[in-house]
C-alpha cells in the first residue's frame, strides 16, 4: 500500500462514521434516479434536433456555444481548477506524499464535469447546426467534439494553474473564443450565411475528421496536464483550495449570497487604488450611495462585458430558444445587471456596523441607492430589447426597457437586502416531492418584486406593445419602487 | 450637577435560559471614560450591546435621556466600534474616512489628520481587506473618532494594536472625553484602561 493510500485508509477508519452498504445503496439509487429523470430530457432534445440548416440559427447557436465555453474556461481559471478540501490542503498538500495521488480525486471530479458538460455542449452544437443525414453518427461526432473541447479546455486550465506561460495561452484562447462568438454572430446575421451553411451541411466524414482531430488534441493536452499535476506548485493548490473552501462553506450554510462577497473581496484585496475625494455636493444618504458608483467606475472591464451581454437575448431568440427563452435570459440578465449596483446595500444588510457609524436614514438611503440600479437595469434592458426588436416581431419592445427600470431596481435592492436562508421554515409537500420553503423564498426574494413591478410589460410581451400598457408600466414600476423604498426601518 | 448620559439599573440578560448578565448598575456622566473589565463570558460585550440598543434586557437602560434604539437618530449621537466591520467593496482606506466625513460633515478630525494620527497614511490607497489586523482596527477606530458623536462605545479597542499605539489611543480617548464626549469600553488590558473608571463584572451564572 502506498503512503497516500495508508493515510486515506487511516482517515476513513477514524472518521465519525463509516460508509455502510445502506449509504452505497442510496448513492446508487440516486444515480439511477438521475439517469431515469435525465434520459427522457436527452431523448426529447435528440428528437428535436433540426434536420434542415438555418444559417441565422447556426450563427447565433455557435456564438452562444463559444460564449459558454469562454465563460466556463474563465470560471475554471478563477476557481483553480485543481483544489482540495481544507483538511487535505492543510495536511496532505504540504507533505512529501506524491502530489498526483493527493489530487487524484479532484481530477476525477473534473473529468466527470467535462464528460457531462461536453455531452450537453455536443447536443447544443448539433442543435445549432442541424443534422441533414446520419443523425446518430453526427450526434456521436458532435458529442465527441463537445467532450474534446471541455476536456481540452479543462486540461489547459490545469496547465495554466501550474505555469504562468500556459496562463497567458489560456487568456489568448478566451479572447479568441469571444472573437469567434462575435464573428459567427455577425456572419449569421447576413454577410457570412453561406459559410455557415457550408459548415452545417458539411459531409459526415468532415464531422468525423474534426471530432478525431479534436479528440487527439484534447488527449494531448490532458496528457500534458497529467504530467504537470505531479509538479504543480503547492501555492497554486492552496490558493484554489481556499477559494473552493469558501465556496463550499457558502453552500454548507446554504447562503449562496456570500459567494458574491468572496468574489468581491478577492478582486479588491490584490489591488492598489488611487483615492479620490468624495464629491463635495453629496451629503447624507446621497454620499453613502455614491460608493456604489465609485466601485463600478473602477471596473470598466466588467462594464464592457455587461454591455456586450446585451446581445444574449437576441442570440437566444435566433438560436431557437424562442420568445420564452429570450424572455428568461432578458429577465435574468436585467436583474443581474441591476444588482451590480447594489453592493453597498448588500454589505449593510449582511453587517450593519458601518451603516450604524454612518447613521443615514434607511428610507432616504434606499432611495439614493436605487438610482444606480435604475440606470444600469434600464440601460441594459433597453439595449437588449432593441436587439430583440431586430430579430423578433411584435415590438417595439425597447420602449419598455427604461420603464421597467424602477421595478428592476426594487427587485435588485430586495435581492441585495435579503437575509440568509431561513431553514426553520416548513417543508411543503408538492406533487414533485417535498420542497423546503426557506430556500424557495430566498431564491424568489427580489425576482418577486421585479416581476410584480413589470406586470404591464409582461402583458405587452404576450399581446403586443400598446400606448396604455406603456403608460401603465411607467406608473406601476415607479409606484412599486416608491413603495419598496418607503417601507424599511433598516439600511 | 451634570446630567448623566447613561443610566442603567438592574440590567439583566438571559440567552437560551442561561443568565449572561445580572443586576448591573451603571451611571456615566459626560466627560467620563469607563472601562468594563472582567473574565471571558461575564457579559461585557452583552452590556455594551444593551447600551447600544442591540440587545433586549431586563431592568432599565437610558442613553442620552431615552431607551437606546437601533435607529439613525441614535447613531448620529453614538458611535460604536466592535467587531471588525465588513468594509465597503472598491473603496480605499482614505475613501472610507472620506465617506464618513461626507455623511457627517465636519467632524472631530480632518481625513488627512486622521490618517496621520492612526498611522494609516502609508496604506491610504489600499483596500481595507488587504491590511493587517492591527491596521484594520486602527481604521475602524479612526472612522469612529473622525465623526462627531457624544458617546463612544468600544468593544476591545486594543485588539490587534501594538503597545505604542495602545498608549496613543488611550490619549486620544482622554482627549475625546476632555472635549465633552463619553467613552464606555470593554477591555482586557488594565494598563490601557488605567486612567478610566473601572466597572468590574462578575459571572452571572
Amino acid at each position: 500500500m502506498s503512503g497516500l493510500a495508508e493515510i486515506r485508509s487511516f482517515v476513513r477508519l477514524r472518521g465519525r462514521r463509516r460508509r455502510t452498504w445502506s449509504d452505497r445503496y442510496v448513492t446508487l439509487l440516486s444515480l439511477g434516479l438521475l439517469v431515469v429523470l435525465a434520459a427522457p430530457l436527452v431523448g426529447r432534445a435528440v428528437s428535436a434536433l433540426p434536420r434542415d440548416v438555418d444559417p441565422a440559427r447556426a450563427g447565433a447557436g455557435l456564438a452562444l456555444i463559444a460564449l459558454l465555453l469562454a465563460g466556463s474556461l474563465a470560471l475554471a481559471r478563477v476557481a483553480g481548477p485543481v483544489g482540495v478540501s481544507a483538511a487535505d490542503a492543510a495536511w496532505l498538500v504540504l507533505s512529501p506524499l506524491p502530489r498526483r495521488g493527493v489530487l487524484a480525486r479532484t481530477l476525477l471530479v473534473l473529468v466527470a464535469v467535462c464528460v457531462v458538460g461536453g455531452t450537453a455542449l455536443g447536443l447544443a452544437l448539433l442543435s445549432a447546426l442541424g443534422g441533414p443525414d446520419a443523425l446518430a453518427l453526427r450526434l456521436l461526432a458532435s458529442v465527441v467534439l463537445g467532450m474534446s473541447w471541455t476536456l481540452g479546455g479543462m486540461a489547459a486550465a490545469v496547465l495554466a494553474q501550474a505555469s504562468q506561460s500556459w496562463d497567458g495561452r489560456l487568456v489568448a484562447v478566451l479572447a479568441s473564443l469571444v472573437v469567434v462568438a462575435v464573428a459567427v454572430a455577425v456572419m449569421g446575421a447576413g454577410p457570412g450565411q453561406g459559410v455557415l451553411s457550408g459548415i452545417a451541411s458539411s459531409p459526415l466524414s468532415a464531422w468525423m475528421a474534426a471530432a478525431s482531430v479534436s479528440a487527439v488534441v484534447a488527449a494531448g493536452l490532458a496528457g500534458r496536464a497529467w504530467a504537470a499535476v505531479a509538479r504543480i506548485p503547492a501555492r497554486a493548490i492552496l490558493d484554489a483550495s481556499t477559494r473552493a473552501g469558501l465556496v463550499a462553506d457558502a453552500f454548507v450554510v446554504m447562503d449562496p449570497g456570500s459567494l458574491t462577497w468572496i468574489a468581491e473581496d478577492a478582486h479588491w484585496r490584490s489591488r492598489v487604488l488611487r483615492s479620490r475625494a468624495w464629491p463635495s455636493r453629496l451629503r447624507g444618504a446621497a454620499a453613502v450611495a455614491w460608493l456604489d458608483w465609485r466601485r463600478l467606475a473602477r471596473r470598466p472591464g466588467l462594464l464592457a462585458l455587461v454591455a456586450a451581454t446585451t446581445v444574449l437575448p437576441a442570440l437566444v431568440a435566433r438560436a431557437g430558444g424562442g420568445g420564452a427563452g429570450a424572455l428568461i435570459v432578458l429577465a435574468a440578465g436585467a436583474l443581474t445587471v441591476a444588482a451590480m449596483g447594489t453592493a453597498g446595500a448588500r454589505r449593510d444588510a449582511g453587517d450593519a456596523a458601518l451603516a450604524r457609524l454612518l447613521g443615514a436614514g434607511p428610507r432616504a438611503l434606499l432611495a439614493a441607492r436605487a438610482v444606480l440600479p435604475v440606470l444600469l437595469g434600464g440601460s441594459w434592458s433597453t439595449l437588449a430589447l432593441a436587439g430583440l426588436d431586430i430579430v423578433a416581431p411584435g415590438g417595439p419592445f425597447w420602449l419598455l426597457g427604461g420603464l421597467c427600470a424602477p421595478a428592476l431596481a426594487a427587485g435588485a435592492l430586495r435581492m441585495a437586502r435579503r437575509r440568509p436562508i431561513e431553514h426553520a421554515m416548513p417543508v411543503m409537500d408538492t406533487p414533485f416531492g417535498s420542497v423546503p420553503l426557506g430556500p424557495v423564498l430566498w431564491a424568489l426574494a427580489g425576482a418577486d418584486v421585479a416581476a410584480l413591478g413589470c406586470l404591464p410589460a409582461l402583458v405587452a410581451f404576450a399581446g403586443g406593445v400598446t400606448g396604455p400598457l406603456l403608460a401603465a408600466q411607467a406608473v406601476w414600476g415607479a409606484a412599486v419602487l416608491a413603495a419598496y423604498c418607503a417601507v424599511p426601518r433598516r439600511a | 450637577m451634570t446630567e448623566p448620559i447613561i443610566i442603567a439599573r438592574d440590567v439583566g440578560v438571559e440567552l437560551g435560559g442561561v443568565p449572561v448578565l445580572r443586576g448591573v448598575d451603571l451611571t456615566v456622566v459626560p466627560g467620563e471614560v469607563v472601562a468594563v473589565l472582567g473574565a471571558n463570558g461575564v457579559g461585557k460585550t452583552t452590556l455594551l450591546r444593551c447600551l447600544a440598543g442591540l440587545q433586549q434586557a431586563s431592568g432599565s437602560v437610558d442613553v442620552l435621556g431615552r431607551p437606546p434604539l437601533d435607529e439613525p437618530d441614535f447613531w448620529r449621537e453614538v458611535a460604536l466600534a466592535g467587531d471588525e466591520p465588513t468594509w465597503y467593496p472598491g473603496l480605499t482606506v482614505r475613501e472610507h474616512l472620506e465617506l464618513m466625513r461626507a455623511v457627517h460633515g465636519s467632524g472631530r478630525l480632518e481625513v488627512r489628520a486622521a490618517l496621520e494620527l492612526f498611522e494609516l497614511a502609508g496604506c491610504a490607497d489600499r483596500a481595507p481587506s488587504s491590511l493587517s489586523t492591527g491596521q484594520r482596527q486602527r481604521l475602524s477606530l479612526a472612522m469612529a473618532l473622525l465623526r462627531p458623536s457624544r458617546l463612544l462605545l468600544l468593544d476591545e479597542p486594543e485588539r490587534g494594536l501594538d503597545t505604542a499605539f495602545r498608549e496613543r489611543l488611550a490619549g486620544l480617548l482622554a482627549e475625546y472625553a476632555a472635549d465633552g464626549g463619553t467613552v464606555v469600553m470593554v477591555t482586557h488590558d488594565p494598563r490601557f484602561a488605567e486612567d478610566a473608571r473601572h466597572l468590574a463584572l462578575e459571572p452571572a451564572a
